[in-house]
């Protein structure tokens, strides 16, 4: 009994040092970001001696950070609401058709999955052009329901399986149509996986770094990443107000996640098992 | 028309506004990047001719930088894959065998994961250069204070801690689920015929969690060869080209060097060749272990 004491302290142990080193560029970001320069310098592992909120209030007037915070919000609401209907719509269908021409959907979908996107981000970046979607807030969402509709449509997918014919046939019975028995009875019976999705593409779309740097050109239209990239590549001294971008940049998705962890950790346990 | 006599029609219906974007933006300009790499076309020019494979002969026969970066990426996959899995799984078991605490330990460990990889590598540039050399001023930890991304090698050990510091918990999170499902009374058993802990891990545990060893190698394997923002973001593929990976190269080579897009093109579809092939052969290699245990 008494190795049993010390292995569970042990663990303990080595638990508690692993979360230390987990955590602690996230709380040492978020302590600096509330000092002056003068004072990080000083005294960079302490906390701050008193909130400074000057280096917020610098970074979203100074270098308009509320403008890029407005264009990440706008981009990743349009595209996952669009992933969303365009993936459910065709997850449902492809799953409840039998046939040849709902398995060549099926695969479709999928045979695109291990393409790097730098394999197609040139011609990407000529499509774009040509569909005017390039360089605007608006129309990235197109891109990234192009990108993520498949993952959605394959979560959907299965998901359905579980649900029961009759409640369609019955509707069908009562004259109800297609159309009306997927929004009215279906889709509200799929919230527990489109909230999976829904997370899993926001986290996505929140933190993607690389399609709107080669997307967007204008300021005007960068994301907050694109913001701290472009500011961290002219000032990369100043940490007190990069740490700033940084911590604002991370507070939604962090957020998101204290308060959606079930659903985040069942979504990629889920999807994992079904990959 | 009822659905009952035209079931393709209403599938092609709903499945319309999916196909549409996903043919547009996603086959589209992948049968198009297959295309662009056979041709010599330059982001500046509107004309590009076709020149076959000559883009992938010249990419694998007289482009040293870019097999440098191909070695160095085969290199950075390598440690990537053995570390971040070993890592994981070991979290994976020491978490699991707590009983109040698990939930604590699992959100702080797997938090950093929630936090943008390129975000993530910024707050680690500040710990490399403001709070790396602080520590260092205590005796212990002296090693600490040394250009973190200055030699090609300390370049190499920063990138790694990086990712793995970033990519850890999502893994851990899919060993857990697996762990999970190993059924107690199999452990039970296990204990009570005295196996020891090594032996009740090797044979019991193991075996069942291999299926999430499958996934999660191919996992690691998959977007550790397209690695690209930590690099960017922390070396710029330097000190020189020394820690240039394969995306970064791609990059360069299309947006910063001369706009070649037909040659960047097909040095990314030979990146997409060898994931798949690799993965191909892992998954393989690996399901057939899953058979046997």
């Amino acid at each position: 009994m008494k190795s049993n004491r010390l292995l569970t302290i042990v663990v303990l142990a080595i638990l508690i040092a692993v979360t230390v080193f987990f955590m602690f560029p996230i709380v040492l970001a978020v302590f600096n970001s509330f000092k002056t320069q003068g004072e990080m310098f000083k005294s960079v592992l302490s906390l701050p001696t008193k909130i400074h909120w000057e280096n917020y209030k610098h970074v979203l007037t100074e270098i308009h950070l509320m403008n890029n915070l407005y264009n990440t919000t706008v981009i990743t609401v349009i595209s996952v609401v669009g992933i969303i209907s365009c993936g459910s719509l065709a997850g449902y269908k492809i799953s409840r058709t039998p046939g040849k021409l709902s398995q060549l959907l099926f695969f479709l979908f999928f045979s695109s999955m291990l393409v790097p996107f730098y394999a197609i981000m040139f011609s990407l970046i000529k499509v774009a052009k040509t569909f005017h979607v390039q360089s605007s807030v608006y129309g990235l969402p197109m891109i990234y329901i192009g990108l993520g509709v498949n993952f959605a449509v394959f979560l959907y997918h299965g998901f359905v399986k579980s649900i029961p014919r009759e409640l369609e046939e019955s509707a069908h019975m009562d004259g109800c149509g297609q159309l009306k028995t997927f929004t009215h009875i279906i889709f509200p019976l799929l919230l527990p996986i489109t909230v999976t999705i829904a997370i899993l593409n926001v986290l996505w779309i929140w933190n993607d770094f690389m399609l709107p740097l080669i997307m967007l050109t204008k300021y005007e239209s960068y994301t907050l990443i694109l913001a701290a990239s472009v500011f961290f590549g002219q000032y990369s001294t100043e940490w007190s107000y990069i740490l700033s971008i940084l911590v604002l940049t991370s507070l939604p998705v962090v957020v998101l996640y204290l308060f959606f962890q079930r659903f985040i950790v069942q979504g990629i346990a889920e999807g994992a098992v079904k990959g | 028309m009822s659905y009952k006599s035209k079931p393709w029609l209403s599938l092609l219906a709903f499945s319309a506004p999916a196909l549409l974007f996903y043919a547009i933006f996603l086959v589209y300009p992948t049968i198009g990047g297959f295309y662009y790499s056979l041709t010599d076309w330059n982001g500046l020019y509107k004309d590009y001719k076709f020149v076959g494979i000559s883009n992938y002969i010249q990419a694998l026969t007289s482009d040293p930088q870019f097999i440098h970066s191909l070695l160095y990426t085969l290199k950075y996959v390598v440690v990537i894959v053995i570390l971040q899995n070993a890592i994981a799984l070991c979290l994976a078991l020491l978490i699991e065998s707590r009983t109040k605490s698990k939930t604590l330990f699992r959100t702080l460990i797997f938090m950093p994961n929630m936090v943008s990889i390129y975000i993530s590598t910024l707050m680690w540039a500040f710990i490399f250069s403001r709070v790396a050399p602080k520590l260092a001023e205590y005796t212990l930890l002296s090693f600490l204070d040394q250009g973190w991304v200055s030699t090609p090698n300390m370049a190499f050990l920063s990138t790694v801690i990086v990712t793995v510091w970033q990519g850890a918990g999502y893994l851990m999170i899919i060993y857990i689920a697996a762990l999970q499902g190993v059924p107690k009374d199999l452990k039970e058993a296990a204990t009570i015929d005295g196996a020891s802990t090594f032996r009740r891990f090797y044979h019991i545990i193991l075996p069942l969690v291999m299926p999430a060893i499958t996934i999660c190698v191919f996992l690691t394997l998959n977007s550790s060869f397209k690695i690209f923002e930590v690099v960017y973001a922390l070396t710029g593929g330097g000190p020189g080209y020394s820690t240039e990976v394969i995306a970064l190269n791609v990059y360069q080579e299309g947006f910063a060097r001369d706009r070649q897009f037909g040659y960047a093109t097909a040095k990314a579809m030979i990146l997409f060749f060898m994931i798949i092939i690799i993965t191909f052969v892992q998954v393989t290699v690996f399901k057939k272990k899953e058979v046997e245990a």
